[in-house]
C-alpha cells in the first residue's frame, strides 16, 4: 500500500472518528438537556403535590401558602425558559420535546388553579393571561407576541403569563380550550376573562388589560415555553 | 432539509482533507524533509545559480531586493543575479543602474512583453544549472539559499519552493495574509513530501535550467506562470520539492480591493490552467496525492467558499431580520439588554458549529506549525483574529469574481 493510500484512509478513519464524536458529544448534551429538564419537572410536580397539600391543610389560612405558589412560579419560569431552549435546538415535533411539553402544560394549568384558588381565598385579583399559539405556519405572529408577552411580564412582575401550544394533544389542555372557548385563531389572548385573536403591536395588546391592573411591584411570573 | 444540511458534505471533505494534511505531515518523507541540512555540502559541490529578477515598475522595492540577493550566503563565483527591467516606465532602469558595476549582477532591458518573458530572457542569458526567480517586492533571508540547494537531491527533482510569509506585516489585512501565508508554508511542505505541489510561486522558486529550457521556458500561463510552469513540471513526471527553513518575506495588497484583485487573478488562473490544458492531471491515479486528493479539493474548495459565504450569508440576515421583526415595537431598553442566564444548558452547541469550530481549530494548529518549521519570526496573535473574523468574509469576494471571470471568458489586466 502506498504511503499517500495509507494517509488517506487514516485521515478517513480520523474524520470518521472525528464527526462521530461530535456527534455523540451534542446527542449527549442534548440527553443531559432533557434528562434536567425531567428532573425539574418531576421536582415541579412535588412542589405542586406539596403545595396543594399545602393549601388543604391551611384551610383556615391558606393564604399562608401564597409565598411557596410565588416560589413555584418562578421555578415554572425557568423550566418554560429551558424548555423554549431544548425546542429550539431539537425541533417542536421532536417526540422527549413533545412530552416535556405535555407535562409543561399540566404543571401551568396546575399552577393557574392554584393562583385562581389562592385569589378567591385571599381576596386579590392577580392579572392573569393565558396566551395560546402554535409553532406551525399556521400563526405568523407568534413569535412577535410571544415576545410581547415576555416583555410585558419583565416590566410588570405581578403580571401571570400562562402559554400553551394550542395543538397540543393533551386532554386537560383541550378541556381549558373548550372552557375558555378559545377559536383556532392564533395568536389568542384571554385577558382577564376576555379572549382576543391576533396581534398587531405592543401598545393594543396593553390596551386589552384593564387600566391600572399592571403595577409594577413584586415578581411572579411564567414564561413561554 | 435545512439550508445547513448542504454544509455536511463540504466541511466532511475540509475535516479530511486537514487530517489527511497532519497525517502526512507526521509521516517519514515530511520529517526527513525536516531534517535536511544543508552541512555538509562543500563549495565544490554546490551547483552555479542565477537568481532572475522580472521588474515592471518596481522602483520602489527593487533595491531593497537586491540588497538582500547580495547577502545570500553563497559562493559570490557561484551566484549571479540578473535584473530583467520588462520596459519599467518609472524609476526602475535607474535604481537598477546603481549595481550595474557589481561583479555579481546583470541587467538585461527590455521591451514590456509580460513577466513570463522577462524571465525567459533571464534564463536566456545564462548558463547557471540553477535559475531562481524573485519578485522585485520580495526579500530574502541571507541563508535561505543555502537551505534551498540540498532540496535538488535526485536528478527527478525540477524545482525547489520557498517558505514565503509576509514582510513586516502592520495591517489587520497584511495579519490576516500573514497567517494565510504561515498556512501556506504548512501544507506545502506536507504536500511537497508526497510530491503534489501544483504552484511554484514567484518569490524565491528554483529550477534546473536544462528542464525548463527542454519544456520550452515559461509561458503566459493565463497571468500565472509560476503555476502553469508548476502543473506542466508535474504533468512531464518531475518533482517538486519545498525547502521550509528558506525564508522570504513579500510585499502583500494593503486594501482589500487591490487583494480581491491580485487573488481572483490567481484564482482564475488557477481554474483556467487545471481545467483546460492540465485537465488530465486531475483524477489521475498516475499522479498519486496530486491527482486523487490535492487539485480535486482545490477546485472544490473553490465551490464551497462561496456555498459556505451564501449559507453564512443567509443565516446571518434571515436570524438578524426575524429578530427585527419580532422586536419592532418594543422599547430599546429592553431588547437591547440579554436575558437568560449564564448556564451550561443554554450553551449553544450544535452539529454544524462544533465541526466549523473543529477545522477552525485544526487552521490554527497549521498555522502554527508553518511558523514553527519555517522558524518564522513575529508575534501570531493579529494574524490568528483576523484570520478568523476577515478571511471567511474577503476571501468569497475574489472566489466569485474569479469563477465569474472564468465562466465568461472575461480577461483582465494584471493589475485590475
Amino acid at each position: 500500500m502506498s504511503l499517500v493510500t495509507r494517509n488517506a484512509l487514516i485521515a478517513l478513519g480520523i474524520t470518521i472518528a472525528l464527526t462521530g464524536t461530535v456527534a455523540y458529544a451534542i446527542n449527549y448534551l442534548n440527553q443531559a438537556r432533557v434528562t434536567e429538564l425531567s428532573a425539574i419537572e418531576d421536582q415541579l410536580a412535588l412542589d405542586t403535590l406539596s403545595l396543594d397539600t399545602q393549601f388543604s391543610l391551611l384551610e383556615a389560612a391558606p393564604c399562608e401558602s401564597a409565598a411557596s405558589s410565588t416560589t413555584l412560579t418562578d421555578k415554572l419560569a425557568d423550566l418554560g425558559n429551558r424548555l423554549s431552549y431544548t425546542e429550539d435546538q431539537f425541533g417542536s415535533d421532536n417526540p422527549q420535546v413533545i412530552r416535556l411539553k405535555e407535562q409543561y402544560s399540566l404543571l401551568e394549568i396546575r399552577d393557574y388553579l392554584i393562583t385562581k384558588q389562592l385569589a378567591k381565598a385571599c381576596h386579590t385579583k392577580p392579572m392573569i393571561v393565558l396566551y395560546f399559539y402554535s409553532n406551525g405556519t399556521d400563526c405568523s405572529d407568534c413569535d412577535k407576541a410571544g415576545y410581547a408577552l415576555s416583555y410585558l411580564r419583565n416590566t410588570y412582575p405581578t403580571l401571570r403569563v400562562y402559554s400553551f401550544d394550542y395543538n397540543l394533544d393533551l386532554g386537560a389542555l383541550q378541556t381549558l380550550i373548550a372552557i375558555t372557548k378559545v377559536k383556532d385563531s392564533l395568536p389568542a389572548f384571554v385577558i382577564d376573562g376576555k379572549t382576543s385573536y391576533g396581534f398587531t403591536s405592543l401598545t393594543d395588546l396593553e390596551k386589552q388589560f384593564p387600566k391600572g391592573s399592571l403595577p409594577l411591584t413584586t415578581a411572579t411570573s411564567t414564561p413561554k415555553p | 432539509m435545512s439550508p445547513e444540511m448542504l454544509a455536511y458534505p463540504f466541511l466532511f471533505i475540509a475535516i479530511f482533507f486537514e487530517s489527511f494534511i497532519l497525517v502526512t505531515l507526521l509521516s517519514k518523507p515530511a520529517r526527513a524533509a525536516r531534517e535536511r541540512s544543508a552541512a555538509g555540502m562543500g563549495d565544490t559541490a554546490l551547483p552555479s545559480v542565477a537568481v532572475i529578477v522580472p521588474c515592471y515598475n518596481e522602483a520602489a522595492t527593487v533595491a531593497a531586493t537586491c540588497d538582500s540577493l547580495l547577502a545570500l550566503e553563497y559562493p559570490k563565483d557561484k551566484l549571479e543575479i540578473i535584473f530583467v527591467n520588462d520596459g519599467s516606465t518609472d524609476a526602475t532602469a535607474s535604481v537598477m543602474a546603481r549595481y550595474a558595476e557589481h561583479p555579481q549582477v546583470r541587467i538585461i532591458h527590455k521591451e514590456n512583453g509580460g513577466k513570463h518573458t522577462a524571465l525567459n530572457a533571464g534564463i536566456a542569458a545564462t548558463q547557471a544549472e540553477l535559475i531562481g526567480c524573485l519578485d522585485a517586492d520580495s526579500f530574502v533571508e541571507p541563508d535561505a539559499l543555502s537551505e534551498i540547494i540540498p532540496c535538488f537531491v535526485g536528478a527527478e527533482v525540477a524545482a525547489v519552493t520557498a517558505a514565503m510569509s509576509v514582510h513586516n506585516p502592520k495591517s489587520i489585512l497584511e495579519h490576516m495574509q500573514n497567517a494565510e501565508y504561515l498556512f501556506g508554508i504548512a501544507y506545502r511542505h506536507t504536500f511537497a513530501s508526497v510530491n503534489s505541489l501544483y504552484v511554484t510561486p514567484g518569490p524565491f522558486s528554483f529550477y534546473r535550467r536544462d528542464v525548463v529550457e527542454a519544456l520550452g521556458g515559461f509561458r503566459h500561463g493565463h497571468q500565472t506562470e509560476d503555476m502553469e510552469m508548476a502543473l506542466r513540471l508535474q504533468q512531464e513526471g518531475y518533482g517538486i520539492e519545498n525547502a521550509p527553513r528558506a525564508r522570504v518575506y513579500t510585499k502583500v495588497p494593503t486594501t482589500i480591493a487591490t487583494l480581491v484583485k491580485q487573488r481572483t487573478r490567481w484564482v482564475t488562473g488557477f481554474l483556467r490552467n487545471i481545467l483546460g490544458e492540465y485537465r488530465s492531471l486531475i483524477g489521475n491515479r498516475g499522479r498519486g496525492a496530486l491527482g486523487m486528493l490535492v487539485l480535486p479539493s482545490a477546485i472544490i474548495s473553490v465551490g464551497s467558499g462561496i456555498l459556505l459565504f451564501f449559507l453564512m450569508l443567509y443565516t446571518l440576515l434571515h436570524s438578524t431580520l426575524t429578530a427585527i421583526q419580532i422586536r419592532t415595537g418594543i422599547p430599546l431598553s429592553y431588547t437591547l439588554l440579554p436575558h437568560g442566564s449564564f448556564d451550561w444548558f443554554y450553551f449553544p452547541a450544535n452539529f454544524l458549529l462544533v465541526l466549523s469550530m473543529s477545522t477552525l481549530l485544526v487552521s490554527f494548529i497549521f498555522i502554527m506549525v508553518g511558523k514553527r518549521v519555517s522558524k518564522t519570526p513575529g508575534k501570531l496573535a493579529l494574524g490568528l483574529v483576523s484570520y478568523t473574523f476577515l478571511y471567511g468574509f474577503i476571501s468569497p469576494l475574489w472566489l466569485m469574481r474569479a469563477t465569474t471571470d472564468f465562466a465568461f471568458g472575461k480577461q483582465r489586466s494584471w493589475k485590475s
